[in-house]
């Protein structure tokens, strides 16, 4: 195992070297040549065989796919970075004699913060509960929690400036993407809250930094607002008929089911 | 008693003797209400069950006593004598009721179980050379030797001159199971039940199966006892796969919820999600296990925000929960009543005042009260006293969520109570602590508005926030909605009441002679008795 162990470290440092000077295609390259490379390592998941350098292949497969991780953020790849996290967890969950890794907790942070911007909260939730409480006090996972949680009371303002304070450079890409989707919730709920915002207010409220391009976010998302005189008035022309209708197919509906069941009872 | 004795006393040949499977849920007697029943019905009932008091008062029932507790009474080793031979003749005849007969009276021997009866009962059972006899009776502590010579006079008449039948083999490893489980070898019992299943493996007979269920249960029970869950998860899942193979629907029942509370006791919540949605579904065969199904059910569902179906099946379990079973209400209930606060909706105080369950439930009872002011400083501080207790539970982090429920309460009063308010004010009744609490304020009102909580417009320039007149409710669809709910509800109970009537098989082909009759009387009213006084089965 060996040759083919400073093999795989030689072409790694080669990996770090281009991650580092940002050359994302050879990285990209070499990642794949290291990734089946890997799968000749007996001592990985799923075999878990004992060998005698096991830890030592274990801990340089996880140095691997954690670099993946960073590497497809950098690309903004989502499904890449779902399918390195899927492989990288084994390692962090059964654990076999490593070394607990520094990366650990902002990856970690990393997943959780992916599950939240796609919306993917019943998983968001699964994942936590893996977690030790202990996992719950770091700030990397600290911060993805306290997003989650503003982002389902509504104080998207605290969303957006929580963006300044992220505990790991990586985050960043992230923030953006959610920046986008509060954008989203902000302005529907605006809709239904406000009658007319001024046009100053709503700029400030989405976020644009000129009044160009509030009004062609506008035009694009939410072309049933009207912009007059300085305001902008969300239609609410949906209102209600005075007389509304009885809903009568889902009444008959009812009536029968119970006429049928009635039936039953001996 | 209710419905259930009314059902075992109109005793004509036509209407199916009823299973003790039958739903003993609160809700039955409210069916009672529901399906009206004239007068002349009702004094039948009352006189029939003044009969079957005065005939339960004089009849010398067949069946061993086994709560009386005076000398001339049986002993233990007599019972456990009549057992095994209960058992025997189940198999032969392949009755099954037989074999769940012998295992209920069994458990209600289970506190009286001695070492000494233990050993007597394998020497007179189990061939005394046999390999699984020798490693039984390893498991027995050597004490009481006078008990065991007095025993074995009696028994020393009749020499064991059968093969052991693989299902008193079986019954005997189950026996020895739940005697180290109560005297809390628990090492022992596991070593003890891995060498029952590997008993197990190679046996294929129905009448196994049920004394099989039981073994599942208690060998994983062993392993949790000793923390060592994980390594019996694949022994778990090949014996679920054999179990389907040969169509053993209580052993799948068994197993597949010993795996959910495997996978649940390491919060691996998707792969128990993903196991429950691929196994087979059937019709319930235990209520105790179907209880049971229903709780892990309700737990995924929880931790997947799919409230309303946790709900649901949360509040069956409790209600179809046996009433001695405690521990397992205790835990339902704390369940339940956090998803109905995560839904938006208040417990009433009665589901803390249970018989029993007051104390285990001071902690929720004090934070239904934090969410139903609408206070976070109370809020926080109650999640905090009782912090332990959330963490023993594992609520901690539904905990976490509740918060902002208790923001949603607080603006739904503050909507109702004020037509105007200024956003500075909500944020000061709220007790927002952030550093831009208007702002702040501000979004969390749209966002309420926006998902419907509350009926009001937001005036930015002016910073207030304007309530609506809620309008008469009556007027709507409102009540006839709330209506259906509970009409759907009784008539589903309905359904699933009759549908739990069961019909021994070939029960239409046998003619009823006079003293088979009397047999069924007897046994008709054994379980009315047995039923009246609750399920003490501990599964």
């Amino acid at each position: 195992m060996d040759p083919k162990f400073t093999e795989v470290s030689q072409i790694f440092q080669l990996f770090k070297a281009a991650f580092v000077r940002k050359d994302f295609d050879t990285c990209i390259k070499l990642l794949s040549q290291l990734k089946v490379m890997l799968t000749e390592f007996k001592s990985l998941p799923p075999l878990f065989e004992e060998m005698p350098n096991a830890i030592q292949e274990r801990t340089l497969a996880r140095d691997i796919y954690e670099h993946a991780v960073f590497l497809s953020v950098k690309i903004e790849d989502q499904d890449a970075l779902e399918r390195d996290f899927f492989q990288l967890k084994p390692y962090y969950t059964d654990t076999y004699g490593l070394q607990p890794s520094s990366q650990e907790h902002p990856i970690l942070g990393l997943n959780l913060l992916r599950l939240l911007v796609q919306n993917r909260i019943a998983e968001f939730h699964t994942e936590l509960e893996l977690l030790p409480s202990s996992a719950l006090e770091n700030p990397c996972i600290k911060h993805a929690i306290e997003l989650e949680q503003s982002f389902m009371e509504g104080a998207y303002n605290r969303v957006l400036s929580a963006r300044q304070t992220v505990p790991h450079e990586i985050y960043v890409y992230f923030m953006d993407l959610l920046a986008k989707t509060v954008r989203d919730e902000i302005a529907g709920c605006s809709e239904k809250a406000y009658d007319s915002l001024s046009i100053n207010d709503a700029r400030q409220m989405l976020l644009f930094s000129s009044d160009l391009d509030l009004v062609k976010y506008i035009e694009e998302e939410h072309p049933e607002w009207e912009i007059r005189k300085g305001f902008v008035f969300f239609q609410r022309a949906k209102e209600s008929a005075p007389c509304k209708e009885i809903p009568s197919l889902q009444l008959i509906n009812q009536t029968l089911s119970y006429a049928r069941e009635l039936e039953r009872i001996v | 008693m209710g419905v259930r004795s009314v059902i075992s006393e109109i005793r004509t040949p036509k209407i199916p003797r009823p299973n003790r499977r039958a739903p003993q849920s609160k809700g039955f007697s409210n069916l009672a209400i529901i399906v009206s029943q004239p007068k002349k019905v009702i004094d039948t009932l009352a006189f029939s069950l003044f009969k079957i008091k005065s005939y339960l008062n004089h009849s010398s029932l067949s069946i061993p006593d086994f709560r009386k507790n005076d000398s001339r009474c049986p002993s233990t080793f007599q019972n456990l004598k009549e057992i095994a031979a209960l058992i025997e003749v189940g198999s032969y005849v392949r009755e099954l009721r037989r074999i769940v007969r012998a295992i209920r009276w069994t458990i209600q021997l289970r506190r009286k179980l001695k070492a000494s009866v233990l050993s007597a009962f394998l020497n007179y059972v189990l061939v005394p050379g046999s390999e699984l006899h020798s490693c039984l009776y390893s498991y027995l502590p050597k004490e009481d030797e006078q008990d065991m010579e007095l025993d074995t006079a009696t028994s020393a008449t009749q020499a064991p001159a059968k093969h052991s039948l693989p299902e008193l083999e079986i019954y005997c490893c189950w026996l020895v199971l739940i005697f180290l489980i109560d005297q809390k070898r628990y090492s022992e019992a596991k070593a003890c039940s891995s060498a029952s299943i590997a008993r197990l493996k190679n046996l294929n007979r129905r009448t196994v199966d049920i004394l099989a269920s039981r073994l599942y249960f208690y060998y994983s029970l062993s392993y949790e006892l000793t923390g060592d869950l994980a390594e019996i998860r694949g022994n778990l899942l090949a014996l679920h796969r054999t179990a389907t193979l040969r169509h053993d629907e209580l052993g799948q029942e068994t197993l597949l919820n010993l795996l959910l509370r495997n996978y649940l006791h390491y919060n691996l919540y998707d792969q128990a999600e993903k196991l429950r949605s691929k196994a087979p579904r059937f019709e319930a065969h235990s209520n105790q296990q179907f209880c049971r199904y229903l709780f892990y059910l309700g737990k995924i569902r929880t931790i997947q925000l799919e409230y309303t179906d946790a709900k649901e099946s949360l509040l069956q379990a409790a209600r179809k929960a046996p009433d001695a079973a405690l521990g397992f209400g205790v835990i339902c209930n704390k369940w339940a009543v956090i998803v109905r606060l995560l839904l938006g909706e208040i417990p009433e105080r009665t589901i803390f005042m249970q018989k029993g369950m007051e104390k285990a439930l001071r902690p929720y009872f004090e934070l239904t009260n934090a969410v139903r002011i609408g206070d976070l400083e109370l809020f926080k501080t109650v999640a905090d006293k009782f912090s332990n207790t959330f963490s023993t539970d594992r609520t901690d982090n539904l905990i976490v969520r509740l918060r902002h429920n208790v923001i949603r309460t607080g603006l739904r009063n503050i909507s109702i109570s004020y037509s105007r308010i200024s956003l500075a004010d909500v944020a000061k009744k709220l007790r927002l602590d952030s550093p831009n609490p208007v702002a702040d304020a501000e979004s969390i009102v749209a966002k309420a508005i926006r998902d419907g909580a509350i009926d009001a417009t937001l005036d930015h320039a002016n910073g207030w926030m304007v309530s609506k007149e809620t309008g008469d409710i009556y007027s709507t669809n409102e009540p006839q909605v709330a209506f259906n709910s509970r009409i759907a509800f009784c008539l589903n109970m309905h359904n699933e009441a009759v549908r739990a009537l069961r019909f021994p098989p070939n029960s239409h082909k046998e003619k009823e002679i006079a003293e088979k009759r009397r047999e069924r009387q007897q046994q008709e009213q054994e379980l009315a008795k047995h039923i009246a006084e609750d399920d003490d089965d501990e599964f």
